[in-house]
């Protein structure tokens, strides 16, 4: 009986024992019989890899990190465990970076024609692959440093519109409106009163050639007159001279009327032009004094000189937008 | 003046009282361990009781891990929907399991059980007078009753663990790959994920520290029986109240003293 109850309790602890050795042996992804490939990478910084994560080959998880160890001179050496069917491609450079918006990292080997178009990323490679027995690696930012860049990015966005603001604020707003209008209300009477002066200056010459052809008839009639009174002396035509004056003196005063007339139209005119000449003074007078939004931009350099820097910074952050988006925009999940 | 001696005089009864009990226990405990030294004695009956208090607690350990472990995959996949990746059903539940609910949960249930049955089992040999029969035959009670109770708990406790971990790791795979429809390759790379070692030996130490404990308590309530049926009833029960009050005061000295300020090695 006691002997029975020994070996029972034997078996059962060897039965747990085993079990619990192959649990955690196949939890661990131990490497049983060394049959796997170890390989060493270089780094400079590894940011939050970890023992265990995940060593991806073309997206295929061929691999886990098995250790991470401090080298000399300010590297990092990186011992990955891959699995024994794994080929490594021709040229192999181990990125790590973030494979999950949960803080996994994982050791991505690509070839050194797939690294992505990054100058800095390039000479991190170049500078790790001095050491021919490891491979040359480097780490990509994480989330936190890309939420980082985009956050200066949106700084940087809100620094410009805030530069905007302040330059075309309300006030400016208002001003420039007014100053539109003011334009357009100038343009507009400009415009009446070319009208109005072609009319009146249509109206000035047909008045003129008809006072012109009247005082051409008038002459005539005068030198008619004059031929007649030479030959009145001996004939009886003093009395049909006499009618001849009094017709060119009718047509006489009918031109003074119409001269007088005609000053007066160019009076009014000139009223006018007196007019629009005030309104563009005062118009010209507000942007002298600084006001409205022409006046500030004609009187205050610094605000043209603001606008130039915001116009240069909105190239500049388009232009590296341009170039190389990936710097400011590289998400990932998983 | 009178009223405040009496209750002053009560507070020092009731903390003497306490400073008593508690040094008995502990002379208590260092008995049991210097009654180790009696290898004539103890290592006869150390297998008889591991089998008693250790294999045949095993089917209640596993059927209560098994249910942890279901229903852990459940808790976890109703809060990671939508939100967290379904893999990590299988981190939590290895996670929770390993350090913690294996342990503890398998504690208190043996408590009941192993703490309850030494309490009767000794209160009832007390009150027969079984214990005084020892001694008169010169058997050292410590060296041939609780000794051999003491080194079962702790060597038998951490196998019980172990195999409730194993059971509830299982359960919850089944139930994840059954009613949650997650692969078992998920499931293990969830398990794998952040897999240390530490978490099974972390939870195998607090086992066996659980295990001392609580057959320390049942001998010790059980050796202390006094006062007929009554009293083996009342140390029965003692010894299980006493035991988890203890277990789950261990549960936070190990997290204390082992888990707090420690990462995960990298």
């Amino acid at each position: 009986m006691k002997r029975a109850s020994d070996a029972v309790v034997g078996l059962v602890v060897l039965v747990v024992a085993l079990a619990t050795i192959t649990a955690i042996t196949w939890a661990r992804q131990a490497d049983i019989g060394g049959r796997r490939q170890l390989v060493v990478a270089h780094f400079r910084d590894v940011g939050n890899a970890r023992v265990g994560n995940a060593v991806v080959i073309r997206g295929v998880v061929g691999g886990r990190i098995q250790a991470i160890e401090l080298a000399p001179d300010g590297w990092v050496n990186v011992r990955m465990r891959l699995d024994p069917a794994v080929g490594l491609p021709a040229h192999p450079v181990v990125l790590l970076n973030e494979s999950s918006l949960f803080g996994d990292w994982q050791a991505t080997v690509v070839d050194r024609s797939a690294l992505p178009a990054d100058d800095a990323l390039h000479r991190a490679v170049e500078d790790a692959s001095h050491d021919s027995n490891a491979l040359p690696g480097t780490s990509l930012p994480g989330i936190g440093k890309l939420t980082t860049v985009a956050g200066q990015i949106a700084g940087d966005v809100a620094s410009v519109a805030s530069r905007v603001g302040t330059a075309f604020d309300d006030s400016a707003a208002r001003e420039l409106r007014s100053s539109i209008k003011n334009v357009a209300d100038l343009s507009a009477t400009l415009r009446s009163i070319a009208q109005e002066h072609a009319s009146d200056l249509d109206t000035l010459s047909d008045e003129l050639r008809a006072a012109m052809l009247t005082l051409a008839r008038t002459a005539t009639s005068v030198e008619q007159t004059a031929q007649r009174l030479d030959s009145a002396t001996t004939s009886d035509q003093a009395r049909q001279l006499v009618d001849n004056f009094d017709v060119a003196s009718i047509e006489l005063r009918r031109a003074a009327v119409q001269v007088h007339d005609l000053s007066r139209r160019l009076v009014a005119t000139e009223g006018r032009i007196d007019a629009v000449l005030a309104n563009g003074n005062s118009v010209l007078a507000k942007i002298d004094r600084g006001q409205g939004s022409l006046g500030l931009l004609v009187n205050d350099p610094s605000l043209y000189r603001r606008a130039d820097s915001t116009l240069a910074e909105l190239r500049a952050l388009a232009a590296a937008l341009r170039a190389n988006p990936k710097k400011y925009i590289s998400v990932r999940l998983f | 003046m009178e009223t405040l001696t009496l209750a002053l005089a009560e507070v020092g009864s009731l903390t003497r009282r306490g400073f008593s009990a508690m040094g008995a226990s502990v002379r208590f405990a260092a008995g049991a361990v210097e009654s180790l030294r009696d290898l004539r004695t103890w290592p006869g009956q150390t297998m008889t009781q591991a089998l008693r208090l250790g294999v045949e607690s095993l089917p209640i350990a596993a059927f209560i891990a098994m249910f942890t472990g279901i229903v852990l995959a459940l808790l976890a996949s109703y809060s990671f929907t939508g939100a967290v990746p379904l893999y990590f059903v299988g981190t939590l539940v290895e996670k929770t399991v390993t350090l913690e609910l294996a342990p503890v949960l398998t504690g208190l249930v043996l408590a009941g059980r192993v703490g309850a049955n030494i309490a009767a089992e000794l209160g009832t040999m007390r009150m027969t007078e079984q214990i005084d029969a020892l001694e008169t035959l010169c058997y050292d009670p410590l060296s041939f009753l609780v000794a051999p109770r003491v080194v079962a708990g702790l060597l038998m406790f951490p196998v019980i663990v172990a195999a409730a971990m194993i059971v509830a790791v299982a359960s919850g795979w089944v139930a994840s790959t059954a009613l949650l429809h997650i692969s078992t390759v998920e499931f293990s790379k969830g398990v794998r994920l952040f897999f240390q070692p530490f978490d099974v030996e972390y939870g195998l130490v607090k086992s066996a520290s659980f295990g001392a404990v609580v057959t320390l308590v049942g001998s010790r309530r059980g050796l202390a029986t006094e006062g007929g049926a009554v009293g083996v009833g009342r140390a029965a029960t003692s010894a299980v109240v006493y035991s988890a009050i203890l277990i789950l005061v261990l549960d936070a000295f190990w997290a204390v003293t082992w888990l707090l300020g420690r990462q995960a090695p990298s």
